[in-house]
């Protein structure tokens, strides 16, 4: 197989990075766990500066399946009333994938979310760089694992959604 | 015609903050929010007047050559830790012209170098080198011409700095009410141990974010109720100054069912009954210290609408690994500006520096006994601890009350 993978494989993955952003830009947090492998998966948001300078605190660490479940019940259930809407576009550009194992792929996006408040214009959230490592299951792709590690030095306000 | 006006009325709203307040104690006139010029007193007798103002821990900076930059208001400060293992804190402004210094946020150095004329500075921050001094002004002595160093003072590592004149000691300004909590906060001995941050903009002014960061009535938290977790019995002191510590003894959730995975608020802690503490420093530094997690939040206050958080979060030197990993998993899910706990709080911020901007006063309710006097007791959940802070503020800003002082 070539480094890039096969060509259904890589049809897979963008049509999960698709997917991923349509349940995010939708609010369907159901939608956005789904995209994640159902028995064992990981997500991080992590801000470049603690990346780069090697520190593991992050901005969301669901380091487990559970915990990916417990962030829907967060933003669904708990949070629903408390927060100023906003609203988000995802925009992915896909930049590198190298297969790494039987159906998985280490894939480097860079992503770019636009946020708009209720009643307000649209500006950037922030800018990033997905790292993630994808199953092709059957016919789809899931994540195993996703890190998103997003520039902001400092994020322009308070986070509800995943990035 | 006619009109109809079923509400309280309030009087006119100017937008600008009143010199003179309202009588009663309990009352806060909202315009003291979001008032540009008020901001640059504020400045003027707060940030760059006789306060101490919290800008780090040493464990931000461990090691030899290691320094952050941090702002007092718009002031630029470079921290930096000397060759001899000293922390010191410098105004990040070049001796020669006054270029910045220092452009990152943090990182490490074998030296300071000014790029505009060549200066060059130690990490002590004494100027080693600046090409062409032969033909400098004929008083010039390079011996005179360090980084100039703003007077700093720690408590467990804690960093603190102040503009002012008169500051009064550091242990004073604080006061005794503020120690033994805050020295367990900082794990007893202060030797902590940097695991990242979450960095922030806050739509709100410092006062706005000051009244409400770190604690405010546990019902805002939804939280707390899905998952059974009910507050322990503790205590609110109000110390000198505007400081204000807060203490609760820690009671495990009971499991509920609501999280799949229970374990991240898990205690592994020792000491539950110190297991919740808060300490804020006026003006605008909360640190908290709740389960298993030790978060430092260093502000600055950047206008009249902004407010920048920096929360800090910490281990202990002493941690073994299981406990480290714990720590980490915790704090980056609980608090700050998504945490499972605080994002609430970071909405209320806004509402709160939105919804002030209308006629009349704030008016504090839940403990107060007196409207002349501050409480002398308070009641863990009473919203009178704040009223130190604000009679502090009026103080310091010289405004006075209604037929009073």
């Amino acid at each position: 197989m070539s480094k890039t993978g096969n060509l259904g494989h890589l049809a897979a993955i963008d049509a999960l990075h698709t997917a991923y952003v349509a349940a995010l830009d939708k609010g369907d947090m159901a939608a956005w766990a789904a995209t994640f492998a159902a028995d064992q998966a990981s997500h991080f948001c992590i801000s470049s500066e603690n990346d780069r300078r090697g520190f593991p605190l992050a901005l969301m660490y669901d380091d487990c399946r559970g915990r990916i479940d417990d962030r829907v019940s967060f933003v669904t259930k708990v949070w629903v009333g408390t927060y100023e809407p906003y609203r988000t576009r995802h925009f992915i550009q896909r930049l590198g994938c190298e297969e790494v194992g039987a159906n998985q792929y280490r894939v480097t996006s860079g992503f770019t979310i636009m946020m708009t408040p209720e009643g307000g214009s649209t500006s950037v959230l922030t800018s990033g760089e997905y790292r993630d490592l994808i199953e092709i299951q059957g016919d789809r792709a899931v994540f195993r694992e996703r890190r998103a590690v997003y520039d902001a030095d400092v994020l322009p306000r308070y986070i509800v959604f995943p990035f | 015609m006619s009109s109809q006006c079923s509400g309280n009325q309030a009087g006119n709203y100017t937008g600008k903050a009143p010199a003179v307040w309202p009588a009663k104690i309990n009352q806060i006139p909202k315009e003291v929010f979001g008032d540009k010029d008020l901001f640059e007193k504020e400045l003027e007798n707060i940030f760059y007047g006789d306060c101490w103002h919290v800008v780090g821990h040493v464990a931000e900076v461990p090691n030899v050559g290691d320094f952050k930059t941090f702002d007092l208001g718009r002031v630029p400060l470079l921290i930096s830790r000397g060759k001899d293992g000293q922390v010191r804190v410098f105004y990040n402004s070049c001796t020669h012209r006054g270029n910045q210094v220092e452009v990152s946020a943090s990182g490490n150095r074998k030296e300071f170098e000014c790029p505009y004329h060549r200066w060059l500075f130690s990490l002590e921050g004494a100027l080693t080198a600046c090409p062409g001094s032969k033909e400098f002004a004929p008083d010039f002595k390079q011996e005179n011409f360090g980084l100039l160093e703003v007077k700093s003072a720690q408590f467990l590592g804690l960093i603190l700095v102040t503009m002012g004149k008169n500051t009064p000691p550091l242990a004073e300004w604080m006061g005794e009410e503020v120690t033994s909590t805050l020295s367990a906060l900082l794990g007893g001995d202060g030797r902590l141990k940097l695991l990242g941050y979450q960095k922030v903009s806050y739509n709100v002014d410092w006062k706005g974010y000051n009244d409400n960061d770190g604690y405010h009535a546990p019902m805002l938290h939804a939280g707390f109720r899905m998952l059974n977790w009910q507050g322990g019995k503790g205590f609110q002191r109000m110390a000198a100054n505007g400081n204000l510590v807060f203490e609760a003894e820690l009671k495990p959730a009971q499991d509920n069912g609501f999280l799949k995975d229970p374990s991240l608020i898990a205690f592994k802690g020792s000491d539950p009954a110190r297991g919740s503490m808060i300490v804020q420093l006026y003006p605008t530094t909360v640190m908290v210290k709740h389960l298993d997690m030790i978060n430092l939040r260093f502000a600055i206050a950047r206008s009249e609408e902004e407010t920048e958080v920096h929360y800090a979060y910490f281990a202990h030197e002493d941690d073994d690994e299981e406990l480290l990993q714990h720590r980490i998993r915790q704090s980056s899910n609980l608090l700050g500006p998504c945490g499972m706990i605080s994002m609430e709080d970071a909405a209320i911020f806004r509402r709160i520096f939105i919804g002030n901007k209308t006629p009349g006063v704030a008016e504090f309710q839940k403990g107060v006994t007196s409207f002349t006097e501050l409480p002398a007791d308070l009641k863990q959940n009473d919203e009178t601890g704040n009223l130190g802070r604000w009679e502090h503020y009026r103080k310091l800003m010289g405004f006075k009350r209604e037929g009073g002082k």
